[in-house]
């Protein structure tokens, strides 16, 4: 059963901010919550809400303001002990995941951070004197992938290679996060299936201290906080997924893990930042993986009837002819 | 009333005598309470340094390896914190401390020094934590050498100055 915003916001966000700001946001009227995406803390400027499309300060009494010029201002002590709340009083043993800019909570609610980057070589170590906090509410919507499995798994366990292509917050992660559970579950075209998640910035299944927060399905083994191209080719060779499933593709190396995978007997099923097909053939790389026809299905998703709006499904077949 | 003299006589030197008795076993006390400390932390350093341990996991796992008082300063702080009341590491160890404070027979400078903990302890990384509580540690060693060197005197001091300031006391009331 889905969770509605309000429960999952108060029991798995409000814990973990200043009791401040906890009070205020406990003042909100409930269906404030619905479709609450973000909470936004910085330093020095009022506390800010993401619900829908636009942003909100949010006053002492709870009310909110679009104009942001009444809201209750965010000061260093909110920040230190919301983040003394979120590590558990214990910066040093999340070092690696403030050095990657975030930190998942229990529900596999991503907090971002933003303060002053501590530098060991080239390479980014950790974060101090912390000035930004943004939790960004995950949200785990079954069944909201109904609509792709057709085109994702049309035969029993002959998953097919499948690209995603959207704008940041057109639902993509919830619908790949759908994917997996559904293929792993197994649907009415066929059974349940060895999924790999690979999972390099917990936002697909969410995992903290080792457990995926969400439902991912029985038959799906996670590699968390895994860079893509390395954990596709570990669970190929460890794990004999028949469908691997990564979020955000981009990099070179990606592209040629994903090549790799898909001659290796497994689909790949993963996602791209574009508005749509043209915007994405205008990326060299995009261009470059596009070509190859690796992928049997394309499938643009935007937030016109909402997050996850099914905007185009192009079949391979049909890429090549046009 | 000679008896009722001789009882006041010895009432008043093992009164004093036994305060002062008291007193030695307070610094010797000392000494093994600053000691466990120092043992605790050593303990909470490698929780923290090599495996990684969340603080209130570690101070309660630190708090195993030491009898009490040195327990209880580590116990306190980390069920304060696994409550979840939003309270932060360093009110949680100064809430302890203050406990402490009322438990042990450690001095004020020595609590002067745990105290100076309190605002970095678990904040900061690993290479952060490990040089606080390698200076920390060093820190107690010098508190507790210096303890030690008192330890020799002052319990004979303590031991004998209680009897000799009762037996003083007896004789200007007489």
């Amino acid at each position: 059963m889905n969770r509605n915003d309000e429960d999952i916001i108060k029991k798995d966000i409000i814990p973990f901010l200043s009791l401040d700001i906890k009070k205020i946001i406990m003042n909100l009227k409930p269906e404030c919550f619905n479709g609450m995406e973000e909470i936004r803390l910085r330093c020095g400027q009022p506390l800010l809400l993401k619900i829908g499309d636009k942003d909100y300060a949010l006053d002492r009494e709870g009310n909110l303001d679009e104009s942001m010029t009444r809201g209750f201002v965010v000061s260093a002590e909110d920040i230190y002990r919301s983040i003394a709340s979120i590590s558990d009083n214990s910066l040093y043993a999340f070092e690696e995941e403030i050095g990657r800019g975030f930190i998942t909570i229990p529900g596999g609610h991503r907090v971002g951070l933003a303060g002053q980057v501590v530098l060991s070589g080239t390479e980014v170590r950790t974060m101090k004197d912390f000035s930004s906090i943004a939790f960004r509410v995950a949200r785990e919507i079954k069944d909201c992938a109904k609509g792709v499995l057709p085109y994702v798994y049309p035969r029993d366990l002959e998953p097919v290679n499948t690209l995603f292509i959207s704008a940041p917050r057109c639902g993509k992660t919830t619908i790949l996060r759908d994917v997996a559970r559904s293929l792993s579950l197994g649907t009415s075209r066929g059974r349940g299936c060895n999924v790999v998640v690979i999972d390099e910035r917990s936002e697909l299944a969410g995992t903290y201290q080792g457990r995926a927060q969400m439902d991912v399905g029985p038959r799906t083994d996670v590699l968390d906080s895994c860079p893509k191209a390395r954990g596709m080719i570990m669970a190929i060779r460890s794990l004999s997924p028949h469908v691997l499933i990564t979020d955000e593709i981009g990099r070179h190396e990606d592209i040629e893990a994903i090549l790799e995978c898909m001659n290796a007997g497994a689909a790949v099923i993963t996602s791209i930042h574009a508005r749509n097909i043209e915007e994405a053939q205008k990326r060299p790389l995009m261009r470059e993986l596009l070509a190859t026809g690796a992928f049997e299905n394309l499938i643009v998703l935007s937030r016109r009837c909402g997050p996850g709006t099914i905007e185009q499904v192009v079949r391979r077949d049909v890429l090549c002819c046009g | 009333m000679l008896w009722l003299k001789t009882m006041g006589i010895v009432l008043v030197v093992s009164g004093f005598g036994s305060y002062g008795l008291m007193g030695a076993r307070s610094i010797e006390k000392r000494v093994e309470q600053i000691r466990n400390i120092r043992l605790a932390m050593g303990f909470l350093e490698k929780e923290i340094t090599y495996l990684h341990t969340p603080l209130p996991t570690a101070l309660c796992r630190a708090a195993q390896s030491v009898p009490a008082p040195a327990r209880r300063l580590f116990t306190d702080c980390s069920q304060s914190l696994q409550d979840r009341q939003g309270i932060t590491v360093s009110e949680a160890w100064t809430q302890s401390l203050e406990k402490l404070r009322h438990s042990s027979d450690l001095t004020k400078l020595d609590l002067q020094l745990l105290q100076s903990l309190s605002s970095q302890m678990g904040m900061s990384g690993v290479e952060e934590q490990k040089k606080l509580f390698g200076l920390i540690q060093e820190q107690l060693k010098i508190q507790e050498e210096k303890a030690r060197c008192e330890l020799e005197s002052g319990r004979k001091i303590r031991s004998y100055g209680g009897f000799i300031l009762g037996a003083t006391v007896v004789l200007l009331l007489i």
